[in-house]
């Protein structure tokens, strides 16, 4: 009893924010700015017209589904690479590799603001979004090659070495054996990597400049309150439809991003 | 894939012989959509082969974003900066030197109030695109009803606000931050945001007449909703005008327009006053404020740029400018092209006009503003003296970062 | 899946002996890319960093280029300066109230969680799902509209109770209060991510571990004390690390609700390398304060290594 009473609470805590942003973009605007505020509204689908049909909507969608999916897809290629040599073979340096990866993990990104500003300019990528892509992707990956690792080392490598005992070669091996094994650990790992590339702000902001029009999702948002002036409701179903791939892919894995991190850490 | 994707990602520049791409960045809610599209459509027609890209940028983090233009490689064509901005960035090497130009723009003719801060050293960087200064706009229907007309002195003021503060309607609504209001509340006392000191600078919240002006400010914010701890632009406060009984607020005349759009029905109700000074004869101090319009170095069509100012700084969308926004035209011979009751009571008010401390650091005060800090616990109950010598250490220690 | 939650082995294959010679380059190709793009963009950026620390480098510099060095001037400016000392204070009180609050929390949702039937779990984690996919920017104006001191709901709530004091309370007028509301915000904002991976990771403990303490008679709190943390130990330090480093850098929240005020009240070390780099201009002094920060967060991370790897 007093166990579900708990979760009922951990429960209404962590949700109410979300449903606040969810229930306001649904809310008549003369609802929004009563004293009195309505828990329940009388829906209007008003603000989701006033955030689709805003100028470049949809292209700040596609650009921030650009840079987040290509960041991610990039580094789960590489990761996966580095993570088979790390968790399968032992070869000179493999320690000091390790502790790279470790200091990658934790470096404050926003310190790099400004040089990465110079480095980009210098090379002509100020305004491209392959810029923030190739970002996203250094962002991603120090979690993903650690969380990959954990993966790989969960598979058992009897399997692989069956495999060349038939006489398949490494590669082979990996492709046949190990890969399809894989498949569920690299779609957590990239579902992690992908909010975080999709929540980025600071890069985003600071690199693209002159096409307003290439801006990503939250830097776009960000501006929002002052585009619609008090238009909260409009605010708000911006920001609803902001988290809904988030939230779709993330019920379909949930338990398994969770394991992925699990397996990467116990192993630490 | 990933290298397919980040092979279509680069944006291509056009082909040649195409039509040349001038970039124009215009602030938000300085003109309106319907003016930025007529401009351009008769631009392109004058103009053959070359296409405007006007676009509209946020107040919110300007400084920062027009500095990583400046800096970067491709800036946009013109850039439209508020005139205390232009300083700094004509001091940091990344503007065109627009000297030779002057009189082809008739900048004989050019108000002091903008062509002063936007040269630096002698040298023209800034062309002078519009001033305007704040006024009080009030709802005639609702001083109807108090029985109250637009004052004229700063008593007059208060006894009215406090008369039409009852029940749902409120006096006046002023943000608690609001400080380019204070600042003439200031300079009413015959104090200032600043002064200076031998070489330097030092603030000067904490003398007497400038906490004066701010005993004022807190009497005048107790007469309304105004939240204590947020600007003017958190919530808008035309969109909260538009949207309560609030029968005044401080602001540019332009203002109005924005009320109107939001809410039609206040079309025939708005009013406006010159902010009351302390007696009859002069008009309270006010903030001239203004923008003005730049050419990056690093932009890629000078001479199209170049066109583009002289264009929009012309007669002709000079007047237009002060039609349909209600500003003040950048020249002085066109004083008179606007003759609405926003515009009149702008010009009354700009007679008493002041400028910011002339530091090309004052930029940097603005940035992460300290007068709003300080505004907001004064308001709050902290005692002002206190708050205001707080405040004086952030300003002195900003004007005086040493370059 | 199950594969997983039982542990992975931990034992390195037995590669033969000539196969591994014959293979001894695969490893560094396979790690090639990854080492290259560290090096580029992330190296890199550290080195031109700190190169930028030891110039006069203002907006000037960042336009036309050529700045010039000037060594450790930067550096004696900061660390003279007791505004910056008091800020690294700030960020370190800031950063152990949160982690606190977090792991805590965490801990008590994660092991709430083991304790639920199948309904009532689902509940919490979807909750818990929701709040983790929020995005972090609606999360944060959510945040600032929730305690708007017009139309916001936590005065309308207050008020209601009888505290009428709250009729248009200023919340962010406070430091205490805007402090308080950053760290209920991020800590909101992490306690998802650390609850369920605890959690993840409670599961992987063998049942029989509990079963046969239950047997000796062990009480809730001993089991969790003698098995729950000796066996999750690994997983408490990486969760602990991630949020340490989390918090740390929280940005966007702060700037977002209060830019570091009211006052000074919540400018932590990046919100102050912010301020210097963009609102003062002072490129130079803003790498100088971020390469000190990098090197705190190294050291700070790195002696928990050790005292881990040590046990």
């Amino acid at each position: 009893m007093t166990k579900r009473f708990l979760a009922l609470i951990v429960f209404s805590v962590s949700v109410f924010p979300v449903y606040w942003m969810v229930l306001t973009a649904f809310k008549p605007t003369r609802e929004i700015q009563s004293a009195t505020p309505a828990f329940w509204p009388s829906f209007t689908l008003e603000h989701f017209g006033t955030a689709v049909s805003a100028a470049g909507f949809w292209s700040f969608w596609r650009n921030s589904l650009l840079v987040a999916v290509g960041g991610v897809l990039l580094s789960l290629v590489v990761a996966s690479l580095a993570a088979f040599a790390v968790a399968r073979m032992r070869w000179k340096g493999r320690k000091a590799f390790i502790l790279m990866i470790f200091v990658a993990q934790m470096t404050p990104w926003e310190a790099l603001l400004i040089p990465m500003y110079v480095i980009a300019r210098d090379t002509d990528m100020l305004d491209k979004l392959s810029m923030l892509t190739l970002i996203y992707f250094m962002i991603t990956l120090p979690f993903t090659v650690v969380t990959l690792r954990g993966f790989i080392e969960a598979i058992p490598a009897e399997l692989e070495e069956a495999a060349l005992v038939d006489g398949a070669s490494r590669i082979t091996a990996f492709r046949r054996v190990v890969f399809p094994l894989l498949a569920p650990g690299l779609l957590a790992t990239s579902l992690f990597g992908f909010i975080t590339a999709w929540n980025e702000f600071a890069f985003a902001n600071l690199l693209i400049i002159k096409d307003l029009d290439d801006r990503t999702l939250p830097v776009w948002l960000s501006s929002f309150s002052s585009t619609f002036g008090t238009d909260w409701g409009a605010t708000m179903a911006a920001a609803t439809l902001f988290m809904l791939p988030v939230l779709v892919v993330f019920l379909i894995l949930q338990g398994r991003v969770t394991a992925g991190i699990t397996a990467g850490a116990v192993k630490g | 894939m990933a290298v397919a994707l980040l092979a279509g990602c680069g944006a291509s520049e056009p082909a040649d012989g195409g039509p040349v791409t001038v970039d124009v960045w215009l602030m938000r809610d300085s003109t309106t959509d319907d003016f930025t599209a007529r401009f351009k459509e008769d631009f392109e027609k004058n103009n053959p082969g070359v296409r405007l890209d006007i676009q509209i940028q946020e107040w919110d983090g300007i400084g920062p974003r027009v500095v990583s233009a400046l800096a970067g490689n491709d800036a946009p064509d013109v850039i439209e900066v508020g005139n205390t901005q232009v300083a700094q960035y004509a001091a940091s090497g990344g503007l065109t030197d627009l000297t030779s130009k002057v009189d082809d723009l008739a900048g004989r003719d050019w108000i002091p109030g903008l062509r002063d801060p936007g040269a630096l050293d002698g040298k023209q960087y800034g062309i002078p695109y519009y001033a305007a200064n704040r006024v009080v706009i009030y709802r005639k229907d609702l001083f109807e009803q108090a029985g109250v007309t637009p004052p004229k002195t700063r008593a007059e003021w208060l006894a009215a606000t406090e008369k039409l503060n009852q029940g749902a309607v409120q006096g006046i609504y002023l943000p608690g931050q609001m400080w380019y209001a204070l600042a003439g509340f200031i300079w009413d006392e015959g104090g200032d945001l600043a002064v200076r000191d031998g070489t330097g600078w030092k603030g000067a919240l904490a003398t007497p007449q400038a906490l004066a002006g701010a005993d004022f400010y807190k009497r005048l914010q107790a007469l309304g909703k105004g939240p204590k701890d947020s600007d003017e632009a958190k919530p808008q406060q035309s969109d909260v005008f538009a949207g309560g009984e609030v029968a005044q607020m401080i602001a540019v005349p332009g203002a109005a327009k924005l009320i109107t759009k939001a809410n039609p029905a206040l079309a025939d109700k708005l009013g406006f006053f010159p902010i009351p000074g302390k007696t009859a004869d002069l008009p309270g101090a006010v903030f001239t404020g203004g923008s003005d319009l730049i050419i990056p170095v690093a932009a890629a069509q000078q001479e199209e740029a170049y066109q583009v100012v002289k264009s929009l700084t012309g007669q002709k969308w000079q007047t237009e400018l002060a039609r349909t926004m209600n500003y003040v035209p950048n020249r002085t011979s066109l004083a008179q092209a606007a003759t609405d009751p926003g515009a009149q009571a702008m010009a009354a008010g700009a007679r008493n006009g002041h400028g910011t401390p002339n530091s090309p650091n004052w930029a940097a005060v603005e940035a992460r503003n300290p007068i709003k800090d300080y505004l907001t616990k004064m308001l709050t109950g902290a005692d002002p003296a206190t708050a205001a010598r707080e405040a004086d250490a952030v300003i002195t220690a900003a004007l005086n970062t040493g370059r | 899946m199950t594969a997983l939650r039982t542990g992975p082995a931990l034992e390195v294959p037995p590669v033969p002996r000539a196969r591994a010679r014959r293979i001894t380059i695969w490893p560094y190709l396979l790690v090639a890319p990854t080492v290259l793009a560290t090096a580029y963009l992330l190296v890199y950026p550290l080195v031109r960093n700190v190169v930028m620390s030891l110039q006069r480098f203002g907006v000037g510099e960042l336009i036309r280029g050529g700045a010039d060095f000037v060594w450790f001037a930067n550096y004696v400016e900061i660390l003279a300066d007791p505004q910056f000392w008091a800020v690294v204070r700030r960020t370190f009180v800031f950063t152990v109230v949160n982690v606190v609050l977090i792991m805590v929390l965490s801990t008590a949702v994660a092991l709430l969680l083991t304790g639920l039937g199948r309904w009532a779990r689902l509940m919490v984690m979807g909750g818990l799902v929701l709040t983790w996919a929020m995005p972090i920017i609606a999360a944060t104006t959510v945040f600032q509209w929730l305690f708007a001191s017009q139309l916001g709901l936590v005065n309308w709530v207050l008020v209601r109770l009888g505290f009428d004091q709250f009729e248009g309370y200023t919340w962010f007028a406070s430091g205490t209060a805007t402090f308080g509301i950053l760290v209920a915000l991020i800590v909101w904002q992490s306690v998802p991510f650390a609850a369920l991976v605890l959690y993840a990771a409670m599961t992987t403990v063998p049942a029989e571990l509990y079963e046969s303490a239950k047997i000796d008679g062990a009480s809730g709190t001993r089991m969790f004390l003698s098995i729950t943390v000796p066996v999750l130990r690994p997983m408490f330090g990486l969760v602990l690390c991630l949020e340490v480093i989390w918090v740390f850098k929280a940005f966007v929240q702060i700037w977002a609700i209060s830019q570091g005020g009211p006052g000074e009240a919540t400018t932590t070390l990046p919100v102050y390398a912010f301020q210097v780099a963009q609102a003062l201009h002072r490129f130079d002094l803003g790498a100088a304060i971020s390469t000190v920060t990098v090197l705190m967060l190294t050291v700070v991370l790195l002696a928990y290594v050790r005292t881990e790897k040590a046990r």
